[in-house]
């Protein structure tokens, strides 16, 4: 039910049922909460949480940033400063006296209602950082262990396979095979090196694809040889790039997961990672898991598709054989535009395929979240209204663009926006870059 | 009448002053004592160039896109801060008592600028009582301690007002107006006002993120 | 008498009246009301209320040179006095050097004289009033 309701006195702007949250509540006592919110609080923030804290003016100026705030009509619960005056301020001031139901809701807010984009850091005046604040609230709720079950489970997924889906040592080289198997009946010269070592690029994927989305590991075999590049797949653990988490706030698996993930890179002596059209993972490595691992910045250069695919067509590795003709709109994914910068380069890319482009408003660092990344997405269908009535802006603004396809270069952004698109029956098909590419490019080795 | 003007104009100001520039260090030395010990990561990020074109960005009005979009509180929001500041440095009364106290001296505003500057910052503080009362997004984040907050600023500036065009009680109200400005003072290293200390270091930190790391704009 | 000059050595160190003598000759002191003096040009307050038989008499400052002050190497030269020049003769209105600044000197002489004595006013608009002169009496009288 989504109508705002209040349970033992806070208010919960909505209400789902989620085994997570609702079980893991039942078993908290006022005790521990007290005891794990200041020993997170004590033991791992500082400075920035502080400053952040005691800085805030309380002007709410962020709140046009946030698509839930936008999307709910300006309801006032969604502002991302209202989302820190529901969970840390109230910490801090009552030193972590808070009761069970409280955090019930904190975890909520922190882990379905903010999808830590960061777009609010770029419209508070002093750039504070709500998505470090969520951030750290998910980090008291991995403690208390009332984190949704969905994200949760795929959270443990990473702690026994290092892969986000539960896929088996065999189960994915065997993928790998049969997409290579598929791919030469078009071009039979076409090889998915695994374990190469001394190959020039280490091509990494997020643990879906394999899963449900073989024929994206078909596509990007197909750019690889027709470009004619030294790359390698890992047969090992260590190929998923992916890393909820990081999302959960549990630390200690991500670092796990990114340290394997580099490790293999190393043992495979690749000049370079090469990571799929996925944003979450990429903040993973360029940003959150090298920085849990003391690595300043990655250890091993990381080039999301977007770059990639960028250098192909700017240096004619791959050509153009004719534009694609659909009009399309591109959605610009918060990881690596607000995390890397790649607008400028996505243009290029999307203008050298298609013929028909159309900008959304606003676009490149200040395009609207999908909702669907920060983990929200993976807290699984207990949680898919809360994206859906959480972001009618974006609905609007890919309708404004009249397009008929919306490119995603995210998996993240791309569920996400698939599952709007559907409920706000707008009738656009959403793309990844390289289903486009795949399409249009020149395939001179093809049969 | 002598011995209550010079007690709050001599000893309270010393004691106004001595808090203020102490309570901003220690606010200073602190964040940067606890940065050192647990966020020593905000020191590898920061990059003197990329804060300061975030700070460059964020310091004139509209040239970042929040600041586009809500013209009025730009406007008004400039406006307050820059006669917030300008005003009482450069009022020739004030300049007039670090001469007498000091013999240092500058530049000062023409008096009847100072007043508009004056009822600026009053207009300022009304706007955002009013945005506090009926905006929801930020009546619901907001405090009482938010509106003691406000009334700690506006103060000084009325009664610096009304003891300045000496309507009536002209020496009720010239004591009322040190004491206010005394109490601002000590009000900003250990209040919300402190983000008059923090904010440069919280731009451009941000700034520094987004700049060298995320290689994205922050405006 | 003594006591008064004491306080005001401690309290002054350099300054001239001058209205009365030498620059509107016309005048004489008993026509005195403020300490118009032209050198200002246009000041942005009201030149303060200063009335100086009134002054003089409860104040009980008889010696002309308690205020109408001669300086020589840094010193006051006690039974000399300068009521025949103007302040301005020897306080610039701008530059400092070596005497204190018109303004500064006024400020000073009066305000440190009031100070010492607890009477007499010494904030803004006690001295320059924005009304008429006569709320300026009731600031010089109020003491
Ligand atoms: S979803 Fe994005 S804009 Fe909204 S509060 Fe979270 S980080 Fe800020
Ligand atoms: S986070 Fe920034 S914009 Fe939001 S209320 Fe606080 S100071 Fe204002």
């Amino acid at each position: 039910m989504a109508e705002g309701q209040v349970i033992d006195g806070i208010y919960f702007n909505e209400v789902w049922e989620d085994a997570g949250l609702d079980e893991g509540t039942k078993k908290l006592t006022p005790e521990k909460i007290e005891k794990v919110i200041n020993k997170v609080l004590e033991g791992e923030t500082g400075a920035r949480l502080k400053v952040y804290v005691d800085t805030c003016v309380h002007c709410g100026l962020c709140s046009d940033a946030c698509h839930y705030y936008l999307s709910h009509d300006k309801d006032p619960t969604y502002a991302p400063v209202a989302k820190v005056k529901q969970t840390m301020w109230e910490m801090i001031k009552k030193k972590g006296r808070v009761s069970p139901t409280f955090m019930k809701r904190a975890s909520q807010i922190a882990s379905t209602q903010c999808n830590v984009c960061m777009r609010c850091a770029m419209y508070c005046p002093f750039g504070i950082d709500i998505a470090y604040i969520m951030s750290v609230v998910r980090r008291i709720c991995h403690f208390l262990g009332i984190t949704p079950l969905y994200i949760q489970d795929t959270a443990h997924s990473h702690a026994v396979t290092m892969n986000q889906m539960w896929v088996k040592n065999d189960e994915w080289p065997d993928t790998l095979q049969w997409q290579e198997e598929d791919a030469q009946e078009e071009i039979p010269t076409l090889r998915i090196p695994l374990e190469k070592e001394g190959a020039d690029i280490m091509y990494s994927v997020i643990g879906p694809e394999p899963k449900f989305l073989a024929q994206l590991l078909y596509q990007a075999a197909v750019i690889f040889e027709t470009a004619g590049l030294n790359w390698t797949m890992p047969a090992t653990p260590g190929w998923d790039n992916s890393d909820m988490a990081m999302y959960t706030c549990d630390n200690e698996i991500m670092g796990r997961v990114k340290r394997v993930h580099f490790e293999t890179a190393r043992r495979l002596r690749v000049k370079k990672i090469v990571m799929g059209e996925c944003g979450h993972a990429f903040r993973s490595i360029y940003d959150r898991g090298n920085r849990w691992l003391a690595w300043k910045m990655h250890p091993v250069y990381v080039e999301h598709a977007i770059e990639f695919y960028y250098n192909l067509l700017k240096s004619g590795k791959i050509k153009i054989a004719k534009k694609y003709e659909e009009s399309v709109t591109l959605h610009d994914p918060c990881n690596v535009m607000r995390g890397r910068g790649l607008y400028e380069m996505a243009r290029y890319v999307v203008n050298e395929m298609c013929a028909d482009f159309r900008e959304m408003e606003p676009n490149r660092e200040h395009n609207y979240c999908c909702c669907a990344g920060g983990g929200v997405i993976n807290c699984g269908p207990p949680f898919k209204m809360t994206r859906m009535l959480g972001n009618r802006v974006k609905a609007e603004q890919i309708a404004a663009t009249g397009a008929k396809v919306c490119i995603s270069p995210c998996h993240n952004c791309h569920s996400g926006l698939e599952d709007i698109v559907s409920h706000y029956k707008l009738g656009v098909h959403v793309k990844f870059i390289s289903d486009i590419l795949y399409e249009v490019m020149e395939k001179p080795g093809a049969v | 009448m002598h011995g209550l003007y010079n007690f709050v104009r001599g000893p309270l100001a010393w004691v106004a002053f001595i808090l203020f520039v102490g309570g901003t260090l220690y606010r200073l030395i602190a964040m940067l004592v606890i940065a050192r010990k647990k966020d020593n990561v905000v020191f590898d990020y920061f990059s003197l160039f990329y804060g300061l074109r975030s700070i460059f960005h964020w310091i004139i009005p509209f040239a970042n896109r929040n600041s586009r979009q809500r013209p009025i509180f730009t406007i008004v929001t400039f406006a307050f801060h820059i006669c917030l500041l300008a005003a009482p440095i450069l009022l020739l009364a004030h300049v007039l008592l670090w001469d007498e106290s000091f013999g240092i001296s500058w530049w000062t505003l023409p008096e009847g600028v100072a007043d508009i500057m004056t009822l600026i910052v009053i207009g300022g503080c009304i706007y955002f009582l009013w945005r506090r009362l009926t905006q929801p997004e930020v009546k619901f984040v907001t405090f009482a301690s938010d509106f003691v907050i406000l009334a700690i600023v506006a103060a000084p500036f009325i009664t610096g007002f009304l003891a300045y065009h000496q309507w009536l009680g002209y020496k009720f109200w010239l004591i009322l107006h040190i004491l206010a400005g005394e109490v601002m003072l000590v009000a900003i290293p250990f209040t919300r006002l402190a983000h008059m200390i923090y904010s440069p270091f919280t731009r451009a930190y941000m700034g520094s993120e987004f700049g060298s790391v995320r290689h994205a704009r922050d405006w | 008498m003594k006591r008064l000059r004491i306080g005001l050595l401690i309290g002054m160190t350099a300054l001239a009246w001058v209205m009365v003598s030498s620059s509107i000759p016309a005048y004489s002191q008993e026509d005195i009301t403020s300490l118009k003096d032209e050198a200002f040009g246009k000041g942005q307050r009201p030149p303060a209320v200063f009335v100086h038989e009134a002054h003089n008499e409860k104040a009980e400052i008889e010696d002309c040179n308690v205020c109408h002050h001669v300086y020589k190497n840094g010193e006051k030269v006690e039974d000399e006095s300068s009521e025949d020049s103007r302040c301005s003769d020897c306080h610039n209105v701008k530059k400092g050097y070596p005497t204190r600044p018109l303004m500064k000197a006024y400020h000073d002489l009066c305000k440190s004289c009031h100070q010492t004595k607890k009477v007499g006013p010494i904030t803004c608009g006690e001295c320059h009033p924005r009304k008429a002169a006569s709320s300026a009496h009731e600031a010089e009288e109020g003491h």
